[in-house]
């Protein structure tokens, strides 16, 4: 499976610097407080809702992100320019890798 | 399958609460994001999986991260809150203190 291929959600913003990936469950407080994050920052980016996908599917990205970045897939997963990664909403870690101002 | 109520899933959380002297997160909209995440849980899989965790695929594999998670015992004490942030810790709360994302335990054992 290519994860370029998989239906993800566009957001825009005129925040460009990034390639932004999200990996996010829709039940989760964090993940929708990351996404949130971003929006209110104008960044764009991209996201999709992994419970929704079946869990074969699932599984197979979970593996590919895992064996890519060598770490556990816990969500939200973000994947910043293919080569960067974050896991959970940790703001300041967000900031940081993605050269943000704190307010 | 039986199905639950937003409004089931919050007497559920309140009762948890109060059994394990915890109290719920505060913020109103954060809370209700949970609720209705738990209650999509519910639904979806029979059993209240943490709204912040995936499947594994059956109620067996993801008996540990049904809520409240067996990790939350761990969590709220030392962290403040659980790993989704729904339960928070008495001391947490009087801090005024925003709950944080953790470390999942899930993969640590």
């Amino acid at each position: 499976m290519n994860l370029n291929e998989l239906a993800y959600i566009q957001i825009e913003g005129t925040q460009r610097n990034h390639d932004i990936v999200v990996y996010a469950l829709s039940t989760c407080g964090f993940c929708k407080r990351a996404l949130a994050y971003l929006e209110e920052k104008d960044i764009a980016y991209k996201y999709i809702y992994v419970d929704q996908l079946p869990i074969e599917k699932k599984n197979e990205i979970k593996a590919i992100l895992r064996e890519r970045f060598k770490e556990n897939v816990a969500f939200p997963f973000a994947v910043i320019d293919d080569t960067a990664h974050l896991v959970g909403f940790i703001k300041p870690d967000w900031i940081r890798t993605l050269g943000l101002t704190e307010e | 399958m039986n199905q639950k109520t937003q409004e089931q899933t919050r007497l559920f959380s309140r009762m948890v609460a109060q059994k394990q002297g915890w109290e719920l997160n505060p913020d109103e909209s954060f809370y209700e994001s949970l609720i209705e995440g738990l209650t999509t849980n519910f639904n979806r899989y029979g059993y209240y999986l943490c709204p912040c965790r995936d499947s594994e695929g059956s109620r067996e594999a993801d008996s540990k991260a049904i809520c409240p998670c067996v990790w939350s015992k761990l969590d709220v004490p030392e962290f403040g809150n659980c790993y989704c942030a729904l339960y928070l810790s008495k001391e947490l709360l009087a801090s005024g203190k925003e709950p944080v994302s953790i470390v999942d335990r899930r993969y640590e054992e």
